[in-house]
This record gives structure tokens, sequence and C-alpha cells, in this order.
């Protein structure tokens, strides 16, 4: 069981279940919400479960895509294919000792262009693989 | 990310930067990078949302998506801006990664920008 939370406390939750390892997301809508780039892992929708989600506001990006943040700090915690079982969850919200591991790079081709990407990870121009939970 | 909130940076910008610490990686989801400018350079439109994290700053954000977007130190006349929110090229590299001693556990950092802890 992984635990994590926004900045303020205002959402607070439990991930049981498997985790798939991060991924680092550099398309333009990730990096425009997190500030730099977003990295994630994504769990069964039933795996995740909210101790507290009093601050929890949702931001329908797409027709088929709802952000979730902290409405009270403004912390970026979900991303929710609305089509799919399964819900996309910030790494940065973790608490240490998840033991997961970063595993490679989305939409590298849309990455910004005051930094680079070094750390020997494969990068995928578009979206590519594992994103099952 | 939604258009609710713009800016606009006049001038030189400052300091080009990834933080590392917890509570930039807790808001921003992973990590936070920014630039700064004098205060009255950063002209915004819009309805920023401000959380203080800690008695010295504030941490500004959009109420509609969740996008982090401004840092700012109540002592200091200068207004940090998030690198992520700027449309096309900035122009800008990287001088530093900050409060690397804060990082997470899941990614290593090897651009050899250098690391302050």
């Amino acid at each position: 069981m992984t635990r994590g939370s926004c900045l303020c406390g205002a959402v607070t939750f439990q991930l049981t279940g498997k985790m798939r390892g991060i991924i680092a997301c550099h398309c333009v809508e990730c990096r425009k919400v997190s500030g730099h780039y977003w990295a994630a892992t994504s769990v069964a929708e039933e795996d995740l479960n909210f101790e507290s989600n009093e601050g929890l506001a949702w931001y329908r990006s797409s027709d088929a895509i709802s952000r979730g943040f902290c409405k009270t700090c403004g912390s970026t915690l979900f991303y929710k294919p609305l089509a799919e079982d399964r819900i996309v969850v910030s790494a940065g919200a973790l608490e240490p000792g998840s033991g997961l591991n970063m595993t490679h790079h989305a939409f590298a081709a849309e990455k910004g262009d005051y930094y680079q990407i070094a750390d020997g990870l494969p990068q995928y121009a578009e979206f590519t693989g594992g994103e099952r939970a | 990310m939604c258009g609710d909130i713009a800016f606009v940076v006049e001038g030189d910008v400052k300091g080009p930067s990834v933080c590392h610490c917890p509570q930039c990686r807790k808001q921003s989801g992973h990590l936070w990078s920014s630039a700064y400018a004098p205060e009255p350079a950063v002209k915004i439109e819009g309805p920023v949302s401000w959380y203080e994290a800690s008695a010295t700053a504030k941490r500004g954000f959009c109420a509609r998506c969740g996008s982090f977007l401004f840092w700012k130190a109540h002592d200091e006349d200068t207004m940090s801006f998030a690198l992520g929110a700027i449309d096309g090229d900035t122009g800008i590299t990287l001088e530093k990664h900050i409060f690397v001693g804060g990082k997470g556990d899941y990614y290593e950092i090897e651009d050899g920008v250098p690391q302050k802890p």
C-alpha cells in the first residue's frame, strides 16, 4: 500500500494493488498544468481509495479526459481516461518508498526547449506502451 | 492549461531552475521549473488563486484547471513563473537544479546541469 496527498492535505489517498511504472509526460498539457513536465503511475480505479477528498476538483481537458487537482493548494494529482477503468496518479504526490521507478518519457516530441532529457531512459515521440495498470 | 490565466514577462529573466523540494514536487506532481523577474515585469491577467505552504512565500495556481503558475516570496520583489506555462520556444536554458536534497526516489538527475542541495 502506498499513500499519497496534495501539498495542503485536503486530498489524501491510498493506492493498493498493482502500480504501473512511472511515465514522464512531456505533452503540452502536462507541461502547462505541472509547470515543468509530469510524471505518474497508473492504477485500477478500484485501487484508489480516498482518506479525504474535500479538496478534490476536476477539469475536463478533453472529451475523453478529466484532470484532478486540489482546489485549495493547486496540486496536480490525477488524470482520468473517462472510458477506461484506471486512473493515473502523480508521482510527486506519493510518499517515499513506493518502490516505483521511472520507465520512459512520453510525448518527448512536445518537450520544452529549455531542458534536455538525458537520463538514458527510452523516449517516445508520442505515448506508447505500459498504459495499463 | 485552460487559458483563464495568461501572463507576459517583459525584459530579462533570471535563475531558470528546476526545484526538487517536496512542496514543489507535491504541487506540480513531479518537478517545478521556473525563472524569475521583477514583480512589475510579470504582467498577469486572470484570477490567480494563492496558497501559502509556509510563512515565507505564496504559490499561485489556476482554480479552474489546477495549473501551478507562480511562486512569490513575501520578502522579495521578484515573481517566479513556471517555464512549463510558456507558449512555444522560451529561448531559456536551465541553469541549475535546486533543493536536490528533497528529490523523489523514483528518478535520477543526469542532465549535467549544476545541482544545489
